[in-house]
């Protein structure tokens, strides 16, 4: 590990100038099990460590009936599950905050984090997509917003501009039969990254017998997270049948376009995108 | 009494409060720091190894290559492999400079320069930094430039013993170092007596030892001028040797002392930092410390040996088995390591603990560029009784017939003649671990956990598989333990002090040797003090190794105390004794029948698996697992348990999780995060330990040896469970959900 500034600034304003005047060289820190790991590999370099855990906007969480969710961008997992009234609106939410990691590293993992690091195996996002989930950045150009799904653009590459920061993640409230749930599976029973992936919500009529509409989100199967429109599309409108969730799985399954790496063959995550959604979308109706 | 009791750890406290100081841990005054320059290729000619522009750097304290090593070569069994590399002496750089030149080998190297030039595979050492912090040696390491011609690489056994394949070390013509021959009966006449025979090939893969500390020692002269090694190993007096003989040193001259260990299962057995720190400090007569990260700790030490088979077995139709013929070939890597015992065990317990009147087995381990492999817990065991045990529930499943049922007709009991065509040592109980186990499953089935992945296509099933395996040295390899027991007091002992060089490598020796001291002084246990793991202070114990240290240190202890008792009643003070204890002899196999006497006594096993398998994913979940252990006599039951669950995950990582790949005789799995080994949720919710105490008539107090029985037969149990649920046999280890899933479909679509 190369050494470095460490820097804990107390204000939005304050992490901009920050940013602004290091370029480069600057690397926001939130929970670091991403970037501490990566710069004590040397697989990552930075002059100055810029701390955004004491900037109150990125410590919010407030969740209303009314105004949703809010999520500040240096919040840990583990506070987000610790909260019973977030568990019990977004449960499907709570599938992938809860995976990350284990218990110690959900003390200090943030979405924030798991946004910001960009892997297209990161459990959070395709929940966070399915859930309309939308990141307020803040930066020299003033704020704006970017859908979660428009985040990441690539294998450790997100849409920040430089001198922009994530300042939190914005959720609507969950509109009336709406159903979400997200999957992954990996060898193991923890401590693992994504072989693949699956998060899908719907919103089903009053009946609970038709879809009215679906997302479908897919993980480690692109090099970004991966909005399935064709899939959510396909499920709109449909009946509540196990045709439809097949059908809809299958073309999750062709919308994957994985590598083949040490975690699982091209083939494998294909086959388990299929499995994966299929499952999700059970859950999710059944949760509705 | 101080046996038959769970007494705590003696280290229990220490290491939990973190008192307890590991190899990394220990620092003098004055240390240098040292960092290995690793080949990172699997076969190229080293041209040249030019360390100036390392040299130069501010703090560099010295460069070591294969030059600086007075007898540059180590190895347990033969020496084969280069402690450092010295660059191929016929060459001078494209400038027309001649860099190094090396010296002229020392007359006392065995094997001359016959190995010099090349590397031989990725985790070669080729040169040594030594520098005043480890960021400097960090950095000098890259500055050394190494002129490499890569040589074509061989990574596959079958490769490797194909007629006119390049030949990997000189030793080793034809890629071979060593195969063995076994003949009983006549196997051609008792295939054709069978009814029924079941034939396949099988495959297992590598398996990382992935102990808690990575290496790391302290290499410096003691207040004698010894050089001195502090390190983590499993035998001080081989090390000790294995130092003296490549710094050309007497044995009085080298001192190796083992503090707290991390973990060991053989993968600590071989030459990793010890030689090395020894080199440094002696050289430059100062201390030198080295750690190395997990990722050089997967690359700088020796794996499990992947092993290739190909097995037939006949029965009758009653299941009495008839026949038995098992061709097998291990993956060596470039250097022999242990890998010619380990082949041994594999090819003594190829057919399983049965009495089969007519067995062939011809096996063979082959060198290639892949990493080194050796020791590991069962030491070619589990891979023979993968497959031994697999076709058994093969042929279970052809006859219809109860898999305990057949294994209890076949079993071997005393008087049996084994592969080896000799009677099996007396108190063979692989029938009474076998009904233990069969009896636990069937008193005690509400204990069948829930279900796990609650899912419509999940299957649950059950699987059955014993097994065998020396406890001790084989093959007439010389094995005795030493000991020295020394009372102190006046009317009465108020202490005694015990010596001994046995490691503690975490399994609970230390604690064993306590209790056994206590039990054979009657002494309360507060009154035994243990001095261990320093050759300057106590004899030879041979290794902790081969399920031995309990059963071979309990006699030493009881020996010298005895003699020591004798002392004190002769009123000496401090009456003190030494006492080497030698067991009954072993000897090597016939090498056209494999006739021997090859080991003193042996270890057994049974165990039963309960796992659910997603069909869909592929992924398999042990329920529960129960498993009976002969250990003759528990010396701490707490111990044997912890022996027993240690055992049992272990054995679960290498079937279904720990795929260990290497590619082009490259590493692709050297982080913890792409080896994957069983985190505390993947073990069983259940895993039963039914604790047998058969005495062994070797043993001190009826002791065997136990701490890798549990291991051995965790894979075809597990396998068998797997078939179970889903119809499917794999041949192949570790059973990733993904060849699982393979296996699967393959079934779906020609169904
Ligand atoms: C043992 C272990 C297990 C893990 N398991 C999982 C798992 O199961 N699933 C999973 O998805 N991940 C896992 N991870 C990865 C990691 O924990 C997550 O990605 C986590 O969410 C990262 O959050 P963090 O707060 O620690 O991020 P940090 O390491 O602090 O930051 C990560 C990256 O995001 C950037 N960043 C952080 N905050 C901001 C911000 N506000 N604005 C802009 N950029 C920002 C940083 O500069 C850095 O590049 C694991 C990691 C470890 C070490």
């Amino acid at each position: 590990m190369q050494p470095f500034t460490y820097a804990a600034p107390t204000s939005l304003a304050e992490t901009i100038t920050l940013l602004g005047q290091n370029g480069e060289q600057a690397r926001v820190l939130a929970g670091g099990t991403d970037l501490l790991v990566q710069l004590k590999e040397n697989r990552r370099q930075a002059a100055l460590v810029i701390d955004v855990k004491r900037i109150p906007e990125l410590n919010v969480l407030s969740y209303s009936v009314r105004d949703g969710l809010r999520i500040g961008a240096a919040v840990s997992c583990q506070r987000i599950c610790a909260e019973p009234a977030i568990r019990q609106a977004y449960p499907g939410l709570i599938d992938a905050v809860a995976l990350i990691g284990g218990a110690q590293i959900q003390g200090r993992a943030s979405l924030g984090g798991n946004l910001g690091n960009a892997s297209p195996a990161a459990d959070s996002i395709p929940a966070l997509i399915v859930h309309h989930a939308v990141c307020e950045v803040a930066g020299p150009a003033g704020p704006r917003d970017i859908p979660a799904e428009a985040f990441c653009v690539g294998p450790g590459k997100n849409a920040l501009q430089p001198g922009e920061l994530l300042v939190s993640i914005r959720i609507p409230p969950p509109p009336p039969r709406f159903g979400a749930a997200y999957l992954r599976f990996i060898p193991r029973n923890e401590m693992d990254i994504a072989v693949t992936g699956a998060g899908v919500s719907v919103v089903l009529n009053e009946a609970g017998d038709t879809i009215l509409s679906a997302r479908v989100a897919l993980g480690a199967v692109a090099p970004t997270p991966l909005l399935a429109q064709e899939a959510g599309a396909a499920l709109a409108g449909q009946p509540v049948t196990p045709d439809v969730i097949e059908q809809a799985a299958r073309i999750a399954q062709r919308a994957a376009q994985p590598i083949t790496d040490m975690r699982g063959t091209a083939a494998q995550r294909k086959h388990l995108a299929y499995v994966l959604t299929r499952r999700a979308l059970e859950q999710a109706i059944a949760r509705a | 009494m101080a046996i038959g009791i769970s007494l705590p750890r003696i280290d229990a406290r220490p290491k939990v409060t973190g008192e307890a100081l590991y190899p990394g841990d220990i620092n003098l005054p004055g240390q240098a720091y040292a960092k290995v320059l690793w080949s990172k290729r699997p076969h190229a000619r080293v041209r040249a190894i030019d360390t100036r522009a390392a040299q130069a750097m501010p703090g560099v304290l010295a460069i070591f290559t294969g030059d600086d090593v007075p007898v540059n070569e180590y190895g347990l069994i033969t020496f084969d492999a280069p402690v450092l590399i010295r660059p191929d002496v016929t060459y001078q750089t494209r400038d027309g400079e001649q860099h190094r030149s090396a010296s002229v080998p020392n007359p006392k190297s065995q094997n001359a320069k016959s190995f010099d030039g090349v590397v031989r595979h990725v985790g070669e050492k080729v040169a040594l930094v030594v520098a005043e912090t480890e960021q400097i040696a960090a950095h000098a390491r890259e500055l050394i430039r190494v002129e490499y011609e890569d040589l074509p690489a061989i990574t596959s056994m079958h490769e490797a013993i194909q007629p006119g394949a390049l030949q990997v070390h000189p030793h080793y013509p034809g890629n071979v170092i060593k195969h063995y021959r076994v003949r009983k009966g006549d196997v051609q006449a008792g295939f054709a007596q069978a009814d029924v025979v079941v034939e396949d090939t099988y495959f297992t893969g590598a398996q990382e030892h992935a102990y808690l500390q990575p290496e790391a020692g302290l290499g410096y002269l003691d207040e004698q001028g010894r050089v001195t090694v502090i390190v983590a190993g499993q035998w001080t007096h081989e090390d000790q040797q294995q130092i003296a003989h490549a710094l050309d040193l007497p044995l009085d001259q080298v001192r190796v002392i083992y503090p707290a260990i991390g973990g060991a299962f053989g993968g600590r057995e071989d030459m990793s930092v010890q030689i090395i720190l020894a080199l440094a400090a002696w050289k430059l007569r100062r201390p030198v410390k080295i750690i190395w990260s997990r990722e050089e700790s997967i690359i700088g030490h020796h794996k499990r040996h992947p092993m290739w088979f190909h097995a037939r077995l006949g029965a009758k139709r009653d299941g009495t088995l008839v026949a038995a013929q098992v061709r097998l070939m291990s993956d060596a890597g470039p250097y022999a390591y242990t890998s010619a015992k380990v082949l041994g065990n594999a090819t003594v317990m190829a057919v399983g603990p049965y009495d089969i009147p007519n067995v062939a087995i011809d096996s063979q381990t082959v060198v290639t560029n892949n990493l080194p492999t050796g020791a590991f817990r069962g030491f070619g065991a589990p891979q023979s009784l993968f497959v031994a045990e697999t076709q058994m529930n093969k042929l279970a499943a052809a006859l219809k017939m109860d898999p305990v049922e057949l294994r209890l007709k076949n079993a071997l009991r005393d008087g049996s003649l084994t592969v080896n065509n000799t009677p099996i040592p007396p108190g063979c109980t692989i029938a009474e671990v076998i009904q233990q186990c069969a009896a636990r499953i069937q008193s005690n089935p509400a204990s069948n956990p829930k279900s796990k992945i609650q899912n419509p296509k999940s299957r649950v099933g059950r699987g059955f598989a014993c097994g065998h395996k020396n406890v001790g040295f084989s093959f007439g390899a010389p094995e005795s333990c030493e000991a020295t027991v020394e009372l102190h007091g006046h009317t009465e002992i108020e202490r005694a002090v015990v010596y001994h060089a046995g490691a503690d490598c975490g399994q609970g020796a230390h604690t064993v040797f306590v209790q056994v001291a206590a039990q054979a002084l009657r002494l309360p246990v507060e009154k035994i003090e243990l001095v261990a793991s320093d050759t300057a202070s106590s004899g030879n114990s041979g290794s902790a190794s081969a399920s031995r240290m309990t059963f071979m240190a309990s006699h030493a202890i009881f020996g010298a105390a005895h003699a020591a008792l004798e002392k004190w009643q002769d009123e000496e003070r401090p009456a003190r004794a030494h006492y080497i204890y030698r067991p009954p002899p072993t000897s090597a196999m016939h090498p056209d029948t494999g006739a021997a006497d090859p080991n003193i006594t042996y270890g057994y096993v049974a165990q039963s698996a309960e796992v659910e398998v997603d069909t869909e994913t592929g992924q398999v979940r042990v329920l529960r697992l129960v498993c009976a252990d002969d250990v003759g006599k528990a010396i701490n039951p707490q111990q044997v348990v912890g022996q027993i669950e240690g055992g049992v995950v272990m054995g679960l990582g290498w079937t279904a999780l720990e795929n260990f790949v290497q590619r082009d005789g490259h590493v692709l799995t050297e982080h913890l995060s792409t080896y994957l080994i069983p985190s505390v949720m993947d073990i069983p919710d259940v895993v039963e330990s039914v604790v047998v105490e058969n005495p062994d008539p070797h043993g001190a107090m009826g002791i065997r040896g136990m701490a890798e029985m549990p291991l051995l037969v965790v894979a075809p149990a597990v396998v068998a469970a797997i078939h179970d649920a889903t119809g499917v046999w794999v041949n192949q280890l570790p059973v990733t959900p993904e060849r699982l899933l393979d296996a699967l479909e393959r079934v779906n679509t020609t169904q």
